[in-house]
């Protein structure tokens, strides 16, 4: 067996007459074909041949004995197919005759053909507004795509749905272009054998492939999500970890934690810290901790003071998307209170420092570098205790000395 | 496209004449060129295509399975059928005598 030869096959499948012709042309040169992938075609390297190649399509599932024995009594070998399409050879000096000698004829062959690419072509189009109408309700439900872009939620169905998207573009293409074929079999135009690949082609169908390897690439994303997101309770002591601890911000050696309320996997969600990973916050922890300080109350009387807090942390890919992932998560956290409660404070040591300040509630959104932080606490401790373990903890994931 | 009685196409009339005979594929591309005074030359796939289709719509079944071969052989269906087709072209044929005539007023 010779050398084979891949080489990048137009991926325009109903293209008829420039597969033909391209195949004939390598055949000219020693390449003849051996298998028809869906990106990629394969030759065998041989003794330059004058060759004659046809594709037929049959609808039915295989095509039978009887017609390949048909076709080889007529001088025609089968050499290949993708799905539908057949391909066939047989030497110039042969002279065999062509496999369709009635134009219209043939446009029956492809009538079931047509029909069936056209319910391929609505099922996709309509399979990709769905996609459109559900991913976009979530990147842009609550107006903060950014948000959702780092927490990583939708990134590989996105691409998903691009491919989708390119297929059904794509089946249209192949239901308009049979569709015109089967007309001009019908007016007797045969099959334009003269046609041959154009640059654009080429180029696409090279960007076809990239793009298929960028799909398989991104389908390990919920992979390495699931390998790397976890949830472990919070150790009662400090952690080396770049998280705001409840027992700093109260700075009470009162404050204790009480019996966990809910566990579930061993793990006691009041107070915990979730490890997750996305392509644009490679590091991320969400926490939760609780507390209540012996002997004291909160200061309206409402009984034993019990203060709590909710962090969020990022190391992002690209610093540059700090402000926006800011803009987002004040949006995602502000629920009825005025925007211009949330005032931005500068700081020296700080990118940026947003603050609101409720009653018993605080909410802290903080940036340097490649960190941002969030905050949310409920208690009575000062602003500035807060912004200043921010500050700490922001300097082991800043990225910057 | 099934079948429902309107003209036929040429490759469907020389299959039926050819049929008369029963015949299995090659051969009947042969017997296509010989009913036709060689005038079709039939290829595989379009005699594949007028085959199963005309199978299908009844105008021709399957004989005897001679060895590997499918032979195919006209039913009473396709025999009415191409008695109608017959004397539609004859019709023709007929209304189109002018044509001759003038030709021959012509030469």
């Amino acid at each position: 067996m010779g050398k084979l030869v891949y080489k990048v096959r137009p991926n325009d499948y109903w293209r008829i007459g420039e597969h033909e012709n391209w195949f004939e042309e390598m055949a000219a040169k020693g390449l003849h074909l051996k298998k028809l992938g869906k990106m990629f075609a394969t030759f065998e390297k041989g003794e330059p041949k004058q060759m004659k190649y046809r594709i037929d399509i049959s609808i039915d599932r295989k095509i039978s004995k009887d017609q390949l024995d048909m076709y080889a009594e007529s001088g025609w070998q089968y050499v290949t197919r993708d799905k539908l399409f057949y391909v066939f050879s047989s030497p110039v000096e042969v002279n065999a005759p062509e496999l369709h000698t009635d134009s219209a004829e043939q446009s029956f062959t492809i009538e079931k053909l047509d029909q069936k690419l056209m319910g391929n072509a609505i099922f996709t189009v309509v399979a990709t507004i769905l996609m459109i109408g559900m991913l976009s309700a979530i990147w842009f439900l609550e107006g903060t795509p950014i948000y959702v872009l780092i927490e990583g939620w939708a990134i590989q169905q996105t691409i998903l749905a691009a491919f989708i998207g390119y297929t059904a573009y794509t089946s249209l293409r192949a239901t308009l272009s049979i569709r015109a074929l089967r007309k001009n079999l019908m007016e007797e135009k045969p099959v334009n054998r003269h046609a041959t690949w154009t640059k654009r082609d080429r180029l696409r169908s090279a960007f076809v492939v990239v793009f298929t390897i960028f799909i398989g690439l991104s389908a390990a994303i919920p992979v390495v999500q699931l390998v790397k997101n976890k949830t472990i309770t919070l150790p009662r002591e400090n952690v080396d970890l770049p998280i705001v601890r409840l027992a700093d911000i109260e700075r009470n050696p009162h404050l204790i934690r009480e019996e966990p309320e809910y566990m579930n996997d061993g793990v006691d969600w009041g107070n915990r810290y979730s490890v997750k990973w996305s392509p644009f916050a490679p590091v991320q922890y969400d926490t939760d901790e609780g507390g209540v300080v012996l002997g004291k109350e909160w200061s309206d009387g409402s009984g034993q003071y019990s203060p709590s807090v909710h962090t969020k942390v990022y190391q992002l890919t690209l610093p540059a998307m700090a402000d926006s992932l800011i803009a987002d998560l004040v949006k995602w956290h502000q629920y009825d209170e005025n925007k211009e409660d949330y005032v931005e404070v500068n700081h020296p040591d700080l990118d940026r420092l947003v603050v609101y300040e409720g009653a018993d509630t605080k909410k802290i959104f903080a940036s340097k570098g490649k960190g941002v932080i969030f905050v949310r606490y409920y208690g009575d401790a000062e602003t500035n205790t807060i912004v200043d373990e921010i500050e700490k903890k922001m300097k082991l994931i800043a990225g910057i000395e | 496209m099934t079948y429902t009685g309107g003209p036929m196409t040429e490759a469907m009339y020389y299959v039926l004449l050819a049929l008369l005979n029963p015949n299995h594929g090659y051969q009947l591309m042969h017997s296509i060129s010989d009913v036709s005074n060689g005038r079709i030359k039939m290829g595989p796939g379009t005699l594949y295509g007028v085959l199963s289709r005309m199978q299908k719509d009844g105008l021709i079944s399957l004989a005897e399975a001679d060895g590997r071969r499918k032979t195919y052989e006209i039913t009473r269906e396709g025999k009415v059928a191409l008695r109608t087709e017959y004397n539609r072209l004859k019709a023709q044929i007929v209304d189109g005598k002018m044509v001759e005539e003038g030709e021959i007023e012509n030469g």
